[in-house]
């Protein structure tokens, strides 16, 4: 776990703070997610649990224990990190720059081979094709992938990923954002993700904070800052397809009409979703049937019948009637 | 003019001022790399030093290398001969060589050093396995232009009394002897050619292929 | 060592001066010749028809530069005979490497999307070369050549050895004489000659120089 306690930081120079006065809990095995613009202080809060920037202010602990009283190269073993500007060696070969943190946690060489050749695999790398090669040898995707890789290396519980999948086209993006959440359903690290991508935030994160001039503007689950946006800032964060993205958000279940008797559920239509699968799906099936409901399953059993009115009175709600 | 045979007629002479000639460089050149790379790497992590330290190197670096001989030679516990030669050379090899290291490790890339940083290095593992390693195309050419540099002013130490190729082409001159000029200047300018190109062959072998695409630049000869 | 302060001023301000404009001669005959013909040589090897050359041709100027001063100066004399033709000669060639490597090497570092956009408004070759490529160039070349004066301020003095004259006469005549004096005095005037021969092409530089180079460079962000 890590818990951040009224941290801030104004860089030497500079009259505004980079942070200001955040406070922030990640739990163990979560994803927290820091959103906002550019130059909002994401990177700084990042850097400074792993205590490459020093906080002015505040308290940081991981697990419980204050960082301030730890040696920083010991801490930084413990935390993958995956910086914004990649930083991979550039005299040393990918599989090297993998190996870098096993290696100076001393790991025998076949534990080590085995473990690149593993990582890059899991990355979409093919270990044959690109553990020989030199980082100017591959493009910026690539590169960023074994920035992932090279952090994950020691298998650290803690991960702190800096923008890792800005450089990456969409479509490989999106597979290492599903990767990176079937990893995380074995592997359980707390990992603190910082991304421009209002999309990747809200797909990826237990938790997301939003950041805005080093001020922490509103933080919680997905669906509460989707359906509760603090203000304006946080309303056009969103983006204009704030109802959509909010039925990606909910599931079938929650805004089905149970059935009431074994004989209602007996007349349910052929057209069926999963109970948590996102509404958002159950809208393209319907559209695609040309029909005005669907039936809502729990396995093979049907639950309950969601209607089309029910969607769209439920995002007539959230967003007030206004948009 | 026939300076093959001249170099045949005086073999033992000329195969003795070439053989003083190399012991002076290597003699230097031991002593420099041991100096002034260690100086390079500690103006490297006290920047205000740098400033002062590659300044005073440049200002010998523009003092002609006669004048430096003069200088020395009148300084009472070195006099002419080898010992004014050697700490001559040595103060000449400093800028090529602190200025390398320096360069070297000012221009190692930040975002690299932090991911290090990032990844629990220490600070000496970053020196040795980042800053050391990435700047070592600079410093390798640093050290490839020092030991030509070398080789070409330990002529000049002749007029100080070093027995070496520099005096075959002195004595030429003075006594007017043509072949004794050439032979001097040919011996001297293959050895230079010879380890500049031995160095270069060498680079490529040393140098990770992660790093020669940049292809680093060579500092200039001096005088 | 006993400092003779007489004779030390007596070559300061007697003998010494009479040699400045000696070493000057020394000096600047050979930098003209060498930026007249390396720079136009360094402009040469980054067009696109010779650019195929260009390691070929620098790696004999390298060379050049890597055989000792006092050879270069050595084997030109038996054919010369005494006097400034060997020094010059060998004070041209040993000037021509800074030049014509900064050259080379501030051409070929204009961005590539500059030209490319000075392409797309239309410019010809020739514009993109006077408008763009020279005038981002010009730090880089005049330090090129304020290297090259500054060695051979330096390098000049061997012209004395095959009569070529310069501040060398006074310097080796210390030497030979075992007059440390001398030797300073001599020194001292190749410093100054060094530093306002350093001033002035600086000086020259800031007239070159687009007025928003200047300031980067100030800043020390290029
Ligand atoms: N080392 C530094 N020295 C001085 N100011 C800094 C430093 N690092 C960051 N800043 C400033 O602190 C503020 C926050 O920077 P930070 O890098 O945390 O932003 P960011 O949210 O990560 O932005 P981006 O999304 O562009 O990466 C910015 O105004 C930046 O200019
Ligand atoms: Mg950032």
């Amino acid at each position: 776990m890590i818990q951040l306690e009224q941290v801030s930081k104004t860089f030497r120079g500079s009259r505004q703070p980079a942070v200001d006065r955040i406070t922030l809990r990640v739990k163990q095995g979560d994803i927290c997610v820091l959103v906002g613009p550019s130059g909002c202080g994401k990177t700084t809060l990042l850097r400074m649990i792993n205590r490459l920037v020093e906080p002015d202010d505040g308290m940081i602990t991981v697990d419980g224990r204050s960082i301030a009283q730890m040696d920083p190269p010991t801490l930084r073993r413990t935390i993958g990190y995956v910086i914004q500007q990649v930083g991979l060696l550039p005299h040393r070969t990918i599989a090297q720059n993998i190996a870098l943190v096993p290696e100076l946690l001393k790991w025998p060489r076949e534990k080590t081979a085995r473990r690149v050749a593993a990582l890059l695999e899991m990355m979409d790398l093919d270990p044959g094709e690109v553990g020989h090669k030199y980082p100017h040898q591959l493009s910026g995707g690539q590169a960023q992938r074994v920035g992932v890789a090279r952090a994950l290396a020691a298998d650290p519980p803690i991960m702190l990923m800096d923008e890792p999948f800005a450089a990456v086209d969409p479509i490989v993006r999106v597979r290492l954002q599903d990767q990176l959440l079937r990893l995380q359903q074995t592997m359980q690290k707390t990992i603190c993700f910082v991304t421009h991508d209002i999309n990747e935030a809200i797909k990826l994160g237990d938790h997301l904070v939003v950041l805005k001039a080093g001020r922490m503007v509103q933080s919680g689950t997905p669906l509460d800052i989707l359906t509760q946006p603090e203000n304006d800032f946080v309303l056009r964060l969103l983006g204009d397809d704030r109802g959509v993205k909010i039925l990606d958000q909910t599931r079938a279940e929650t805004l089905m009409d149970p059935f009431a008797d074994a004989a209602a559920q007996a007349a349910a239509n052929g057209h069926r979703v999963q109970a948590i699968d996102p509404v958002k799906i159950a809208l393209e099936r319907m559209m695609l049937m040309n029909t005005d409901e669907i039936t809502v399953c729990e396995g093979a059993r049907p639950v309950g019948l969601l209607r089309w009115n029910a969607i769209k009175a439920h995002v007539h709600r959230i967003s007030g009637g206004a948009s | 003019m026939n300076v093959i045979g001249f170099i045949r007629d005086n073999a033992s002479l000329v195969l003795a001022y070439t053989g003083n000639h190399i012991a002076l460089v290597l003699v230097v050149l031991a002593l420099s790399l041991g100096l002034w790379i260690s100086t390079g790497l500690l103006i490297s992590r006290h920047e205000r030093l740098a400033g002062a330290v590659i300044g005073l190197g440049n200002v010998i670096f523009c003092i002609p290398s006669i004048s430096l001989f003069g200088l020395f030679m009148s300084v009472p516990g070195l006099g002419l001969g080898r010992r004014t030669a050697t700490l001559v050379l040595v103060l000449y090899a400093m800028m090529p060589l602190v200025r390398s290291v320096h360069a070297g490790i000012r221009s190692v890339d930040g975002t690299v050093v932090d991911a290090g940083k990032g990844m629990g290095m220490t600070g000496l593992q970053l020196l040795l396995k980042i800053q050391v390693p990435m700047a070592w195309p600079a410093v390798f050419a640093g050290i490839r232009v020092t030991v030509v540099l070398i080789t070409g002013i330990a002529t000049m130490a002749t007029f100080i009394g070093e027995r070496n190729l520099g005096r075959l082409i002195h004595q030429g001159i003075t006594r007017g002897d043509a072949e004794m000029i050439i032979a001097g200047a040919l011996i001297v300018s293959v050895i230079a050619l010879a380890l500049d190109y031995a160095m270069g062959r060498m680079e490529r072998i040393i140098i990770s292929p992660g790093l020669q695409v940049q292809g680093g630049e060579r500092p200039r000869v001096g005088a | 060592m006993n400092f003779d302060t007489t004779l030390f001023l007596q070559a300061l301000l007697h003998r010494a001066p009479g040699h400045i404009a000696e070493h000057l001669q020394l000096v600047l005959i050979p930098l003209t010749l060498a930026v007249l013909i390396a720079m136009p040589a360094g402009i040469l090897l980054t067009r696109p028809a010779y650019r195929r050359q260009a390691e070929r041709v620098m790696s004999v100027f390298n060379a050049g530069q890597t055989i000792p001063p006092l050879a270069v100066i050595a084997l030109f004399f038996p054919f010369m005979g005494l006097g400034y033709g060997p020094a010059v000669l060998a004070l041209t060639i040993y000037a021509l490497l800074p030049i014509a490597r900064n050259t080379v090497a501030a051409i070929a570092s204009v961005p590539e999307e500059v030209k490319e956009a000075a392409r797309g408004m239309g410019m010809t070759p020739g514009e993109i070369f006077f408008r763009v490529e020279l005038p981002l160039s010009i730090p880089t070349i005049m330090t090129g050549i304020k290297t090259a004066a500054v060695l051979t301020v330096s390098t000049a003095v061997l012209a004395a050895l095959v009569g070529g004259k310069g501040m060398g006469a006074i310097i080796f005549a210390g030497i030979h004489f075992f007059r440390f004096e001398l030797v300073l005095a001599g020194t001292l005037y190749i410093g100054i000659m060094a530093i306002s021969l350093e001033r002035g092409l600086a000086l020259l530089e800031r007239k070159l120089t687009p007025p928003h180079l200047k300031s980067a460079r100030r800043r020390g962000t290029i």
